[in-house]
């Protein structure tokens, strides 16, 4: 028994063992940390690059997503008491006028995996809720999906809403947007901090995020 | 020769040039305009009607006669009825149940008027295969399905010489996303296996049921064209595995599905996916479709110099003119420019008919919708010989 069984558990999408192995190693007192980072980070890290490459697919990414939610149930509230903090808190949304949240789901479980905080605020999400929830919570990113085309000039004022309202903030808050219509070219546009192509590009960028 | 409507969409399916470059719009629920889009045409071109809607759902209008004569469009488009009975109701008119008792709501206030599955009769836990038995099918001999089918091909057929279009709706995926939930489904097809080949396979019984029927009512031999389809792609790959996932567990229905429209008429497949279909097109071959749609050119793999490269001497692109960027955000050169480059590249010897990239969205200006079917229409085709 070791890390590298909770890394395989992962891998292996097996939903089944892995609440049983991370409590194993709890017992045997493997620091929390260690079993977030060398299991859970590390495995999904492997999964995002073969999605990314086109060699697993949306239900693999679903299911190794889900087989990290099952472990971080138990990891997170060690975490919390270890007094470990998170990489960094991320508000997420679809915004408003767009319904659609498989893509925005995604990318949310594989942050949430990569160990960061998540708050997430659903679908059809006004600009005004979207800044109380970064004030309450006192993020560090923004992530804001959209899917139709329709729902692009909604992004534009949503970021444009939050950059303005950022410059009271304390926490000068980082704006990442993503989804099928959107491009590079169009979140630099817009004034996005950045754009991921897909949930492994947004865990890398969020990485990315926290560090300036 | 005068070329016909319906000679020239047959043409471009058997991989001939045509006069010009055929064209359709409204032929099926996803090559048409959403209704916002609709409307704000009317105003442009100054046409007055009652708009009639061909999916509440999905917010897509039927595009009336007097437009698609004014745009010289090649298809004309048939649809099963409406079913009558069953669990179907609508709630209020933000939220509508249907037939297989899937709840679909939309968003209040904004240009996206579409609506969006939030539940269903297998959304909660693990449902086994003796839930998906004892659910209360739909029928497919309900009699609504075949309310008014007869009256329509007639009624084209005496308008002029048109190449009809039978959209037959559903599938096995969209309609087991609907009822299953779209995460948990994907999931099944690993993990609950059983479950979701019962249900995959209950689905393609009423499809083949009512397109057996609804076949009938069309005549066989008034059918060119059969509409189909469910989504395999995403903007930026396969959804699922293309061998180990698709050509085991869903091929086998949508070869049923194609094998049961062709088995008593000389009609056509066209088959609808969006996204990156790159890794599904030689399976979709290989089941007899003859036509890809949407064709969507910004997503993975799906540029058309490498479409047509790879498959054009096989199957037919029906599509391709880009929804993403050009048409809502491009000025009308730009839109009569890239509707140049995409007949010279997928039209090239036939197998092209001209249709944006799914259903025109609410954002597109009107001017561009006329840019493009009147490029199409007048645009010669470039011969061989000029290649």
């Amino acid at each position: 028994m070791a890390v590298a069984d909770i890394y395989d558990a992962v891998i292996n999408y097996d939903d089944e063992e892995i609440c049983a192995l991370v409590e194993a190693e709890i017992s045997a007192g493997t620091d929390v940390s260690v079993i977030l980072q060398d299991g859970i980070v590390a495995a999904l890290d492997e999964i995002g690059q073969m999605f990314s490459q086109g060699t697993v697919f949306v239900p693999e990414m679903l299911m190794a997503a889900g087989t990290a939610q099952a472990a971080l149930g138990i990891l997170k509230p060690l975490l919390v008491k270890s007094g470990a903090k998170p990489k960094g808190t991320i508000v997420i949304g679809t915004v408003k006028g767009d319904l659609h949240d498989i893509g925005k789901n995604l990318v949310a479980m594989m942050l949430e995996g990569a160990g960061f905080r998540l708050v997430d605020l659903g679908t059809d999400v006004d600009p005004q809720v979207l800044l109380g929830s970064l004030q309450e919570n006192d993020a560090d990113i923004l992530a804001l999906s959209s899917l139709l085309t329709t729902s692009l000039p909604e992004m534009e004022r949503a970021v444009a809403t939050v950059i303005e309202a950022r410059a009271s903030f304390n926490r000068k808050f980082k704006v990442m947007v993503g989804g099928p219509p959107v491009s590079q070219e169009f979140a630099d546009k817009i004034g996005a901090d950045g754009y991921g192509i897909d949930a492994t590009a947004a865990v890398n960028l969020a990485r990315q995020l926290v560090l300036t | 020769m005068g070329w016909t409507h319906r000679d020239r969409i047959l043409a471009a399916l058997n991989h001939e040039m045509a006069d010009r470059v055929p064209m359709d719009l409204g032929g099926a629920e996803f090559t048409s305009l959403t209704y916002p889009a609709y409307e704000k045409l009317k105003v442009h071109l100054g046409l007055e009607h009652e708009t009639k809607l061909m999916s509440i759902i999905n917010s897509v209008a039927i595009p009336d006669e007097s437009v698609l004569q004014l745009f010289d469009i090649d298809t004309r488009c048939v649809l099963p009825g409406a079913y009558e009975g069953g669990c179907d109701r609508w709630p209020d008119e933000n939220v509508h149940v249907d037939i297989f008792d899937v709840t679909w709501r939309r968003s209040v206030g904004t240009d996206d008027v579409h609506f969006i599955h939030v539940d269903g009769p297998f959304y909660e836990g693990t449902p086994t295969v003796a839930a998906v038995e004892a659910f209360d099918w739909p029928d497919p001999n309900n009699p609504g399905l075949l309310k008014g089918v007869s009256e329509r091909v007639r009624q084209i057929k005496a308008s002029g010489d048109y190449a009809i279009c039978l959209y037959l709706p559903g599938g096995v995926l969209h309609r087991g996303y609907a009822m299953r939930g779209f995460e948990t489904f994907l999931k099944d097809l690993y993990k609950n296996r059983d479950f979701v080949c019962r249900l995959m396979d209950k689905l393609a019984d009423f499809w083949v049921g009512v397109a057996e029927n609804v076949m009938r009512a069309v005549g066989p031999e008034n059918v060119d064209v059969v509409f189909m389809g469910e989504d395999l792609g995403t903007q930026n790959g396969s959804m699922f595995d293309p061998d180990a996932i698709y050509a085991h567990l869903i091929k086998p229905h949508h070869r049923r599905m194609v094998e049961t429209v062709k088995s008593d008429a000389d009609a056509r497949v066209c088959f609808h996916c969006c996204g990156s279909a790159y890794h599904f097109i030689d399976h979709l071959i290989d089941i007899g479709v003859d036509a890809l749609n949407p064709v969507q050119v910004t997503a993975k793999n799906m540029e058309p110099e490498r479409l047509k490269a790879e498959f054009g001497e096989r199957i037919s692109f029906w599509g391709g003119i880009n929804t993403q960027r050009i048409l809502p955000h491009g000025t009308p050169d730009e839109v009569r420019a890239e509707t140049r480059r995409i007949i010279d590249i997928l039209g090239r010897d036939g197998g092209y008919i001209l249709n944006p990239v799914h259903n025109i969205q609410p954002e597109v200006p009107s001017e561009n919708v006329v840019a493009m079917f009147n490029e199409g229409r007048t645009y010669p085709y470039r011969r061989k010989a000029a290649w």
